[in-house]
């Protein structure tokens, strides 16, 4: 049975997706803000489904802390359950947020949850995915059209805009998702950006401030229900051989940004990798080997 | 530009620690929270090119000020510049409220506030300007019913700096007094924030204009800084009205506010 990690797990788009793939023999692992959100899910799939393989793991992935704790765990689950190999990552979790407000380490929220936290959680499940030649799924949006990265001022300290923030993370996913394939398919790796489209969660109404919530709930109302692009991530993970877009809405390959290119992508990966202490991780290692 | 932040692991702290990294300052940070601080240097020191060293301390206690002294003094550490930050409230009633958090209040916001300032002054680079930065509030410039000893502390913290920057002058040192209103720090303040209705919402100011127009402030040797068009007119306004009937009308907005705070918390948790 292929094993399929899935962020954002308990509601929207996730808990869609996560009844779709069990429904379709996944063991999905989910991972969950909240441990009361956790076991909400849980019984919503076990409702529908009482034989779905649905494990969930408890995890704030804006703290990195936290992502490096339920990697660990998520790891150990691997080796014990699947022989260590993961079929799926799909990073969906994601937030907005009306001010900047800050992470532990001091990094905005949208840019710390909706890419670092995606990022990081991927490096760390690395060696399971590459084991199973597994696939990178990231929820994207058609909203990065149209936006640059601000690299002067990633984390938007001087003129932070809830919008912007929210655009320009969804551009870091497709980039991301670029310097994965880059950097992985010759490995058997592949990576993906959904764009779900419009869709009728609560993301704009989670501690968001009055304007964004009143414009998020009118806004939503023209949304699909998230049974819609939940297709799109259960088509990405079954298909084989693995597609070989890089974007994708309903089931079906979408153009980009024009600015997803290799140059940006490295850019982007550099400085993740900068402000996930993956590169402090690199240079220990080195010093250990060296010793 | 060597830099040392109280209350550095703290929403308003962060975004202090934050600006200045983004300027190059070198900065020792301290908190009472020893796991928050490792995360913020861990996170200034990936962004900035900036040294950061780091001391968890409990400013209340004068035995865990003077370790933290020590440290900077094995390591010839001095300053430019103090940003006094760490300050502490706690919801409800004067009655309702335990009796040490109370008096805890009052011996972080200002003893220990006072206890950092001597000490840093004493510890200044020699020969440069030195800045002194406190974290008051807009609750400094009204009697505030429901928030009686918080209000206070911030007014006691508000007439010092006040005084301290007329007597420190002549030493080439600026004494600047933050009076912010509400800012959104965590989603405790934004529930706190969004309980208070319009009111929350117009006098709300971003977290990361204030951290730069703090420093803008420190350096160009400005008194006071109140950040908001909106918390400027109600502070210059409460000049003009009785203070019994402000104290009337603050207690009526803040009974209102708390209650329905209370209920969003119960219901959160």
């Amino acid at each position: 049975m292929k094993t399929v990690v899935i962020t954002g797990a308990t509601s929207g788009i996730g808990l869609e997706t996560v009844r779709l793939l069990t429904e379709e023999g996944f063991h999905v692992l989910g991972i969950g803000r909240s441990a009361m959100n956790c076991k909400r899910a849980k019984e919503h799939i076990s409702s529908h489904n009482p034989n779905a393989r649905i494990v969930f793991f408890q995890a704030d992935l804006m703290q990195q802390r936290d992502v490096l704790r339920v990697a660990e765990d998520i790891m150990a689950y691997l080796d014990e359950k699947s022989g260590g190999q993961l079929h799926a990552l799909i990073n969906n979790a994601g937030c907005v947020r009306s001010w900047y407000m800050t992470t532990e380490e001091g990094y905005e929220q949208q840019f710390a949850l909706n890419h670092l936290a995606g990022f990081l959680l991927t490096h760390k499940l690395l060696p399971a995915l590459q084991k199973a030649r597994g696939r990178v799924i990231m929820t994207g949006s058609a909203s990065h059209k149209g936006i640059k990265i601000r690299w002067d001022d990633v984390m938007l300290r001087r003129r932070y805009n809830p919008l912007t923030a929210y655009k320009q993370s969804k551009l870091c996913n497709i980039l991301f998702a670029k310097g994965l394939n880059d950097r992985f398919a010759h490995s058997g790796i592949r990576a993906y950006v959904v764009d779900p489209g419009l869709v009728k969660t609560d993301i704009g109404n989670k501690e968001t401030g009055s304007l964004v919530n009143l414009i998020w709930s009118l806004r939503k109302r023209a949304g699909v229900p998230p049974e819609i692009p939940a297709k799109t991530y259960a088509f990405l993970c079954r298909q084989e051989p693995a597609p070989e877009g890089l974007y994708y809405r309903h089931c079906k390959e979408k153009k980009y940004s024009g600015q997803v290119t290799r140059e940006n992508a490295d850019r982007l990966f550099a400085l993740s990798e900068r402000l996930c202490g993956l590169c402090d991780d690199t240079a220990r290692q080195e010093r250990t080997k060296a010793v | 530009m060597n830099v040392f932040i109280t209350g550095a692991a703290g929403g308003l702290g962060r975004a202090l620690a934050n600006e200045c990294g983004s300027r190059g300052y070198n900065m020792f940070l301290t908190d009472i929270n020893e796991a928050g601080l490792f995360r913020i240097k861990q996170g200034l020191e990936r962004q900035f090119n900036v040294t950061v060293t780091t001391k968890a301390c409990d400013l209340t206690n004068p035995h865990s000020v003077d370790k933290m002294l020590a440290v900077l003094d094995t390591h010839g550490i001095r300053f430019d510049m103090v940003l006094n930050v760490a300050g502490c409230d706690f919801e409800g009633g004067f009655l309702e409220r335990d009796r040490e958090k109370l008096v805890k209040i009052v011996l972080l916001n200002n003893a220990a506030t006072l206890r950092i300032t001597h000490a840093l002054l004493k510890r200044r680079r020699q020969g440069r300007p030195f800045s002194i930065v406190f974290v008051s509030s807009l609750a400094s410039m009204f009697p505030m019913p429901l928030k009686a000893t918080y209000a206070a502390s911030k007014r006691f913290l508000l007439e010092f700096a006040t005084a301290l920057r007329q007597e420190l002058r002549k030493d080439d040192v600026n004494v600047l007094t933050l009076c912010p209103a509400g800012m959104v720090t965590t989603e405790e303040t934004l529930c706190g924030i969004k309980a208070q209705g319009f009111w929350g919402n117009v006098t709300t100011a971003p977290l990361e204009d204030v951290a730069r127009r703090t420093i803008d402030c420190a350096l160009a040797g400005k008194g006071v800084y109140t950040p908001g068009l909106m918390s400027r007119l109600l502070s210059f306004l409460g000049k003009f009205v009785p203070r019994s009937f402000v104290a009337a009308v603050v207690y009526r907005r803040w009974h209102h506010a708390q209650r329905k705070w209370m209920r969003a918390d119960i219901i959160r948790s």
